[in-house]
């Protein structure tokens, strides 16, 4: 007899294979290296998955395998019958007696955690019809004597939950609809309320989980943004440097150096996706690729700069420039400026680049030293586009993530237009994000209070972003 | 906090001995130092410092820094005390004139102090103009050029440049007060060893008066404590010095006596100007070097990360163990059969119902004396009494979007002992008229190929 209570609240996630079992654990836990496939008995061991606090569990979730031998279960306990309040003793009979039992492995896994305490979460494809098969496991598992509640998933089109309600009502007291393909953070915590219906002593735990998820919601927002603020101003402060040797720099040095610098910044943002994929956990499938590609999409391209960019009009309006020509007269002679005080240092000015436009990311600087040791350098960033292309590129980019089931493993791929510029965007934001902008290009030294203010901002879109995401 | 520990600590961030756990753990176990995070980073680095390689990086700064700032501290000092000399040179037949001094004492301190204060308000500049004039910063620049391997590790290092500024502002302080220490010397061992008549001259027409009263006002710091240390209107007089050919004028001459009190005047505004201000600044240095240093180490890389996870509880939600990677079989069942005969001696359908079965029979032209269900809700028992009757040829249909299970498969193993042939056809649902998707069918298809039973064939 082991029907532990005391401990913390346990749901085992049990059903025929195949139905969905281990999509519906793969995106409550947010564990994406969940075995999921379409060939059913993927599952072969029960697995937990705890919700913990700096180490205490507050919850646990089981996935498990699918019923194999339903009905010699049934026969074998049926065999046995004996008073209700004894059935539970039966089952646990029935494990001790086929521990070593290969016929039974996949029941023996299922049961186990059932028979630790565990309510039963009974997972049902309601997009095939239902079958008098099903009642032999639901028989056994009433035969345990845990709460348990049905959970339909829809994996394909047709549509038969009437049928599946009705004869899930026969067995089961709470019968619930649950996608597995899409989860936000309403459906996860609405269902986890749903759980904690299953037993009293459940309510106060699963609610202090749902607080804790919540927080952990908020957590990932928050490095979310932590990285997008490195990135945009790592990649805004970003100079690199090229030597050459001969007298003059070459066409090829010049396109060289620009080459190396844009392979840079490209380089900044795919670390930082890389690392938004882990902070939501979405980094354990074995591709080479990010999941979500931006389908050729290059962070340089006029593509992107349509669509994440602002419009030269835009940013006249909010005085991003103030003007496009004198602007840029001003930043060449600013250039001349910060390159004479460089001249302190040891360096001679040897030729200021091309006159930049709208286009262009950075002039490129020819420094020379004495010692005939010379430098092509390009950075930091005076594109004053650029930090608005990149923040819309990795706020998407951070949205999208943030809303992609565990359960679902396919790659994503974008398909959007400039209108979601709007939906993050607007002037009031812009001008205060123009701020942090100039200081990041000004090349002085930024503080961390800056860089938090920044971050706040930053951290205050994602937000509503993702929250507006929810439906 | 100090330079040293800010290094320590970049390094410690650079290859972070702990994990997250730790950190978490370190965060619960000093609580207090939660609203505090410069203290906190501190306390870390305190408890993970020796995890460094020795020396560690902030030992080898700060002797670095130490050794090169000693050196040019003597080097200045030594200046302080030649330029006291060379200013005070006394030949016995011209007095030395205190208006250089006072330039040098008052002056120039006066003025260095002025651009250094400019310079502090600037240190958030990448190149400051004001800090790279600075002697400080040449000197640097010229011990760079002696080969030394602390200077290579040091290079390595990018210091931020606002530290970077305020160090040489505090090294700046530094050289400069010892540089008029020395200055302080030279005038008092001067004044102890020899008798020298000071005296004041200058190409502006200045009345004495007017000397005074600017005197007195520079003397405003000690004049009511050393009434003594304001030279008197009769002394500025007396000593005014005006170079006529080769001869003193006479009241010089007469006064020559008096002429060594000024030294108490030079002593008090080298101590007040050049040393007791230069000290207030070199304080004020270091008090922005530290909070510098504490600015900076919210920005170290890493840093808000460590911070992070000492104050964030980890919340988990994933597995703690990994799960065996799932490979689907690749076999392919090569009993297949395409089209169906129109009889067979039985047809079975697990877990599909008599009334279905006739209208799959008829739906697929089969003609056949026997049809039973198996599976399904049918008991073992009523599994076990068509089995006895099974035999000959058996046209098996299962429900295709249903995976096979074990139960079917144990079935089948018991059918074919008793029959010659089985075909097993997994069929759709109604509303799909009976049609069934290949990948459904592929199921079947790899579940039959564990089986290996050479009497079982499957419909494709
Ligand atoms: N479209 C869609 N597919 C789903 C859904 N839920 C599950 N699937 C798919 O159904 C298949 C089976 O899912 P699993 O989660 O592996 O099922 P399981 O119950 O754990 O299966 P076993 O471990 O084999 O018992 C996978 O191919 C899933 O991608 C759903 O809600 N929608
Ligand atoms: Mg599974």
């Amino acid at each position: 007899m082991s029907n532990h209570t005391h401990s913390h609240p346990k749901f085992a996630v049990v059903g025929h294979p195949n139905k969905g079992k281990s999509s519906i654990v793969s995106a409550l836990s947010m564990d994406d290296s969940v075995q999921i496939s379409d060939t059913p008995g993927t599952t072969t061991k029960k697995r937990s998955f705890p919700l913990s606090v700096d180490g205490k569990i507050v919850y646990e979730l089981f996935d498990t395998p699918g019923f194999q031998r339903a009905r010699r279960v049934l026969a074998w306990l049926e065999a046995h019958e004996v008073s209700a309040d004894k059935k539970q003793e039966v089952v646990q009979a029935f494990i001790d007696t086929h521990k070593e039992d290969e016929r039974f492995r996949d029941e023996i896994e299922l049961l186990e955690p059932i028979m630790n305490g565990a309510g039963i979460i009974y997972v049902v494809d309601a997009s095939k019809p239902y079958g008098k098969e099903y009642e032999a496991e639901m028989e056994v598992l009433r035969w345990t004597g845990q709460p348990s509640m049905a959970l339909i998933n829809k994996i394909g089109e047709s549509d038969y939950s009437k049928e599946w309600k009705k004869a899930l009502e026969q067995y089961f007291k709470m019968v619930r609809t649950f996608n597995p393909m899409q989860v936000d953070k309403a459906q996860h915590i609405s269902i986890l309320e749903s759980m904690a219906q299953l037993k009293e002593e459940w309510i106060a735990p699963v609610k202090s989980s749902i607080k804790l998820l919540e927080s952990y919601y908020d957590q990932m927002i928050d490095k979310s943004a932590y990285l997008i603020t490195r990135l945009v101003y790592e990649s805004l402060t970003f100079v690199d440097k090229l030597k050459f040797n001969t007298e003059e720099a070459s066409e090829e040095d010049r396109k060289k150096i620009e080459k190396n610098y844009k392979e840079k910044l490209r380089g900044f943002e795919k670390r930082t996706q890389e690392k938004i994929e882990h902070i939501w956990n979405h980094d354990h499938l074995e591709i080479e690729e990010n999941i979500l590609t931006f389908d050729g999409m290059d962070l340089f391209s006029e593509e992107t700069a349509s669509i994440f960019g602002l419009t030269r009009k835009e940013m006249m309006i909010t005085g991003i420039t103030s003007g496009a020509v004198t602007g840029a007269g001003i930043d060449l002679l600013f250039a001349g400026h910060t390159l004479l005080l460089g001249g302190a240092i040891g360096a001679v000015v040897g030729g200021v680049g091309a006159y930049f436009g709208f286009d262009e990311l950075s002039e490129i600087k020819v420094l020379g030293q004495n010692l005939g040791k010379r430098f092509l350098q390009m950075g930091p960033m005076e594109n004053r586009n650029f930090p608005y292309i990149l923040l819309g590129r990795n706020l998407y980019y951070t949205s999208v993530i943030s809303h992609k089931s565990h359960a679902k493993r396919e790659m994503i791929h974008i398909n959007m237009d400039s209108t979601f510029k709007d939906k993050w965007l607007d002037d009031d934001l812009k001008k205060s994000l123009e701020k942090y902008h100039k200081l990041f290009r000004s090349g002085k030294e930024v503080d961390a209070e800056a860089l938090k203010a920044y971050e706040a901002l930053i951290k205050e879109t994602l937000k509503k972003l993702i929250d507006s995401q929810e439906k | 906090m100090d330079l040293k520990s800010y290094l320590n600590l970049f390094a410690l961030l650079e290859n972070p001995p702990t994990t997250h756990e730790e950190n978490r753990a370190f965060g619960l176990s000093h609580q207090a130092l939660k609203q505090k995070p410069v203290k906190a980073l501190m306390a870390w680095e305190d408890s993970y410092v020796s995890t460094l390689p020795q020396p560690s990086l902030g030992e080898r700064f700060s002797s670095y820094l130490y050794g090169t700032t000693l050196i040019l501290g003597v080097l200045a000092f030594i200046l302080g005390v030649l330029s006291g000399l060379a200013l005070l040179s006394y030949s016995g037949h011209e007095p030395v004139n205190v208006i250089y001094f006072i330039a040098m004492v008052v002056f120039f301190p006066l003025l260095t102090m002025f651009l250094t204060l400019i310079a502090m308000m600037r240190t958030k500049r990448n190149r400051s103009l004001l800090v790279h004039i600075s002697p400080a910063f040449w000197m640097e620049k010229i011990f760079s050029l002696l080969p030394n391997q602390t200077q290579k590790d040091i290079k390595e290092l990018k210091i931020n440049p606002l530290l970077l500024n305020w160090i040489m502002i505090k090294r700046s302080q530094i050289l400069a007060l010892l540089f008029s220490l020395g200055l302080f010397i030279a005038l008092i061992s001067i004044v102890v060893t020899k008798d020298i008549a000071f005296a004041w001259s200058t190409t502006l027409h200045i009345t004495p008066e007017a000397f005074h009263a600017f005197l007195n006002t520079l003397a405003l710091p000690w004049r009511e404590l050393f009434p003594d240390a304001v030279p008197s209107i009769e002394l500025i007089k007396h000593s005014q010095y005006f170079r006529l050919g080769d001869s003193l004028s006479k009241t010089m001459i007469d006064n020559a006596s008096e002429l060594g009190e000024w030294w108490k005047f030079l002593a008090c505004a080298t101590f007040f100007y050049a040393i007791f201000l230069r000290f207030l600044l070199f304080l004020l240095a270091n008090f922005g070097l530290n909070r510098a240093i504490e600015k900076s180490t919210l920005t170290l890389p890493g840093a808000t990360k460590l911070l992070r996870e000492m104050n964030e509880p980890i919340i988990r939600t994933h597995a703690n163990n990994e799960e065996s990677v799932f490979v689907p079989s690749k076999e392919n069942y090569e009993q297949l059969v395409h089209t169906l005969d129109a009889s067979y001696d039985m047809v079975q359908g697990w877990a599909i119902g008599k009334e279905n079965l006739v209208v799959l029979n008829d739906s697929m032209q089969i003609i056949t004396p026997e049809f039973f269900e198996v599976g399904g809700s049918k008991s073992l028992e009523e599994d076990n009494e068509i089995l006895a009757k099974s035999h000959g040829e058996v046209l098996f249909f299962v429900k295709g979007w249903e995976p096979p299970t074990m139960d079917f498969i144990d079935y089948i193993k018991e059918l074919s002992l008793k029959v010659d042939k089985i075909i097993v056809v997994p069929v759709g649902t109604a509303k799909n008229n009976y049609k069934i998707d290949t990948s459904a069918v592929d199921v079947w298809d790899r579940k039959l190929s564990q089986l290996h039973e050479p009497k079982v064939w499957l419909k494709r």
